[in-house]
């Protein structure tokens, strides 16, 4: 079996080195790519879209649907780790720790339930103690990442950052919690219901910005358009778009690392795991 | 050749010392608990002392824009002061709980 897979991975690198032999020379002024779209995009794109980052520009305004496609594949990402790992069955043995003394008490009865406060913690097999330097540590770090990953999503379109890189930072802090604490802590603290909203509302965020543009007169994603809605320089409103296209990203990718880490750590149980 | 560059170089030249026997300490030593610790020096000190020289070189021609430049080139370094030690202790943590021996001289019968 593992012979076929070779054979199989060997054939198909061989067949794309084959095909990459039509490519144009690395760096060829006359390829199609060189010639006509990005001069076009250099020379333009300042004066179109008034946005001073053209990375940004060819990535939200003129290639606008296939980002906003890409949000909706990280989407489908963080609901398809939900649909296919997530388990609702409540039959389990519980463990709990008293804080002080440190005993184990092992609660076969499904219905019985021990308060968890000061007196009780959940515990299970993996159970770590939380180490008071890694904890204190986080607790200083997150917020500082947290504002980070804001920072990157606010200026996505003036310096390189953007909906995707701020929210994988915004979702890393969340799950340096988890880690730090332990996956209830976060659990409790954000409800799942919570992240998936999240997750929804990112990508119609952008949807709706996007679909926005139509009855103000303009194509799908069409950001010119809404100068009439927003006060201000009417010149800088492609800009201004993006901003909001890009918070969009930003939310539905922070959801959707939530959502994906917590399911795959538990394998859907919400409560253990790591 | 003003005092200031001076500093710099001797600030560079440190960080790159830390990094040089950081590295070296890497590759040489025995174990992963002693490899760590190298691991850890080189990521506080060096980096401590090279952005401190970056720090200084920037303030060169003094205004409010580097001054504020540097003063990020110094949380850099603070948040790597936070972050690297606890990284070297979870690592080393995690490694004890997994049961991972320590390296001795002695061979290990068996």
């Amino acid at each position: 079996m593992k012979l076929l897979g070779f054979i199989v991975v060997s054939l198909a690198g061989a067949l794309l080195l084959y095909g990459t032999q039509d490519f144009p020379a690395w760096g060829d002024p006359q390829s199609p790519a060189s010639v006509h779209l990005s001069n076009d995009y250099i020379e333009k794109a300042v004066d179109q879209t008034q946005v001073p980052n053209l990375v940004t520009a060819v990535l939200a305004d003129y290639r606008g649907f296939d980002t906003m496609f890409e949000t909706a594949v990280i989407f489908c990402a963080g609901l398809a780790c939900f649909l296919l790992l997530r388990d609702f069955s409540k039959k389990r043995e519980r463990y709990y720790r008293h804080v002080s003394t440190g005993v184990i008490l092992h609660v076969k009865n499904q219905e019985k339930k021990l308060t968890v406060g000061n007196e009780f913690e959940y515990m299970d097999k993996d159970w770590v103690p939380s180490d008071l330097i890694i904890k204190t540590i986080c607790r200083i770090l997150i917020p500082f990442i947290q504002i980070y990953a804001l920072y990157v999503v606010a200026h996505g379109d003036f310096s390189p950052g953007g909906g995707f890189q701020g929210g994988v930072i915004f979702g890393a802090s969340f799950i340096l919690m988890a880690i730090s604490y332990n996956l209830k802590t976060l659990v409790n603290r954000i409800k799942e219901k919570v992240f998936g909203i999240f997750a929804a509302v990112g990508v119609l965020i952008y949807v709706g910005i996007a679909a926005l543009c139509m009855p103000m007169g303009g194509n799908f994603l069409d950001y010119s358009k809404l100068a009439p809605l927003i006060p201000g320089d009417p010149g800088h409103i492609r800009a201004l778009g993006m901003l909001g296209v890009e918070i969009g990203v930003g939310i539905a990718v922070t959801a959707a690392m939530a959502i994906i880490y917590i399911n795959i750590v538990s394998e859907g149980r919400h409560d253990e795991g790591l | 050749m003003d005092i200031l560059d001076i500093l710099v170089i001797i600030l560079l030249l440190t960080g790159l010392f830390f990094f040089l026997g950081g590295a070296v300490g890497i590759i040489r030593m025995p174990d992963f608990y002693s490899r760590l610790h190298p691991a850890g020096k080189l990521d506080t000190l060096g980096i401590f002392a090279m952005v401190t020289g970056f720090a200084v070189y920037n303030l060169h021609h003094f205004s409010i824009e580097s001054l504020l430049l540097s003063i990020k080139m110094f949380l850099i370094v603070f948040f790597v002061f936070l972050s690297s030690p606890t990284a070297t202790h979870s690592i080393v943590d995690a490694g004890m709980r997994a049961g991972l021996r320590h390296w001795t001289k002695k061979k290990r019968k068996g």
